[in-house]
């Protein structure tokens, strides 16, 4: 497939908030689009009749270039883990459609602090995201207009007028 | 308005500085959703144009073969980035990126069916209405074809270029991963294929993974691919050829290498 370049500013705004991925088919085109994609990044069922192994081809390959673009987004995260960045986000985002590299990789930084797996330097990174946008999980990050500090494991972020300094890095 | 002409790159900001000191460049692409429409164009964009570079904005998001009818803001957006850097046509695929709320995150294939002719032809018919030039629809690489096929490549893509007039982005680098992970003759498809519709060809990189080829563009672009160019271009060469790159950007002397041998491939002249 042709790879599908990053930079959409777009990107983080579609991220459904009911996927209805799992519906019946009812055999037509839209039904049977649905249930592919759902079956290559939501965990949904492989579609009858599809070939195994370029199906799950194709699954990988998504998810590699996913996790080139969350890298985009997020590098200190992606380098803090090194050589087990793809499996870790790999094994995280495996069923979860996309909402965007910046969301993709917000989320992954906040479950990696929930259960005390995130590095320093994504903390670090995480804890000025934090500072910098007002993000719920829901929502796209909106940029804040008032100050905020901004923490994430140990690592404390504050942002006046705009500008973002990391006071405190984390260890 | 010049059309795309000799050797192109696709423009990304990573390789910005590279592409603005390619002294006989005369034409490149850009990401279309890459582009903010609130403002002017990025400087490096303006100063192209002011060489008089050819700037063709290329979607990768409007997901012309989706079931749904095309979402009309993609569509406008589209419209207004040709419109801001006064390009001459802008081109997509056909292929769907999206179904049911969830994103693909990249494109898919289209069972090559009746069923999903129409709605690819309905969807660009809803472009063509709204854009401001011609537009060039690219058929993609898939590492796996839907168990229903009606119809083969050739005639899928030949039914829905008569039906919509659209032009041809033939992309040889995915006529080459089609044709090596289906085990088809990518030949045989050339010469089925309305050659005089083509505005202009791609080219990229690939890598054998898995037992497929991955047309990642991320990889050098393989001697089977530009020897499937040189063949294209025997056969009749179209006013354009550009390069994608879209990471692990190599040292600006291979990547001039490249483009290099992309001219070799076509006869183009060098614009390195």
């Amino acid at each position: 497939m042709s790879a599908l370049p990053a930079g959409d500013p777009n990107a983080t705004d579609h991220r459904p908030s009911t996927p209805d991925a799992h519906r019946p088919a009812d055999g037509s085109l839209a039904s049977r689009q649905a249930a592919l994609v759902a079956a290559l990044v939501a965990g949904g069922p492989p579609p009858p009749g599809f070939a195994p192994a370029p199906l799950a081809a194709a699954r990988a390959a998504l998810l590699r270039k996913r996790a080139g673009e969350v890298a985009r987004h997020w590098p200190l995260l992606a380098a803090a883990l090194g050589p087990s960045w793809p499996a870790t986000f790999m094994a995280w985002a495996g069923d979860r459609p996309t909402g965007g590299g910046l969301r993709d990789g917000w989320d992954l930084a906040r479950a990696l602090q929930a259960r005390r797996a995130l590095p320093a330097l994504g903390a670090d990174e995480l804890a000025v995201r934090e500072a910098t946008f007002r993000y719920d999980a829901d929502e796209p990050p909106r940029r804040r207009r008032s100050p905020a500090v901004g923490r994430a494991g140990g690592a404390v972020a504050v942002q006046l007028a705009g500008r973002v300094r990391l006071i405190r890095p984390a260890r | 308005m010049t059309g795309p002409r000799g050797v192109g790159i696709g423009w990304r900001p990573e390789i910005a500085g590279f592409v603005a000191e390619l002294p006989g460049l005369q034409f490149v692409e850009v990401i279309a959703e890459a582009v903010p429409t609130a403002g002017p164009p990025p400087d490096a964009l303006v100063e192209l144009r002011q060489r008089g570079v050819t700037v063709v904005p290329h979607g990768v998001r409007l997901s012309l073969g989706g079931a749904e009818p095309v979402e009309p803001a993609r569509v406008a957006h589209l419209a207004a980035v040709a419109e801001l850097l006064a390009a001459p046509l802008v081109s997509e695929h056909i292929a769907f990126v999206r179904a049911g709320g969830v994103e693909a995150g990249h494109l898919l294939p289209l069972p090559r069916t009746r069923e999903a002719v129409d709605a690819v032809c309905a969807n660009v018919a809803r472009a063509q209405a709204e854009l401001p030039v011609p537009i060039a629809l690219e058929p993609i690489a898939a590492l796996f074809d839907w168990p229903d096929d009606e119809l083969d490549e050739a005639a899928f893509l030949s039914e829905i270029l008569a039906r919509t007039d659209a032009l041809l982005l033939l992309d040889i680098a995915n006529v080459h991963a089609n044709a090596r992970n289906r085990g088809t003759d990518p030949l045989a498809l050339l010469d089925r294929l309305p050659l005089e519709r083509v505005a202009y060809l791609h080219v990229a990189g690939g890598a054998e993974q898995g037992g497929f080829y991955h047309d990642t563009h991320t990889d050098p672009v393989p001697p089977p691919v530009l020897e499937l160019l040189a063949e294209l271009c025997a056969r009749r060469r179209p006013p354009a050829v550009l390069l994608e790159r879209d990471g692990h950007y190599p040292p600006a002397a291979e990547l001039r290498a490249e483009l290099d041998a992309v001219a070799a491939a076509t006869g183009f002249p060098l614009v390195t």
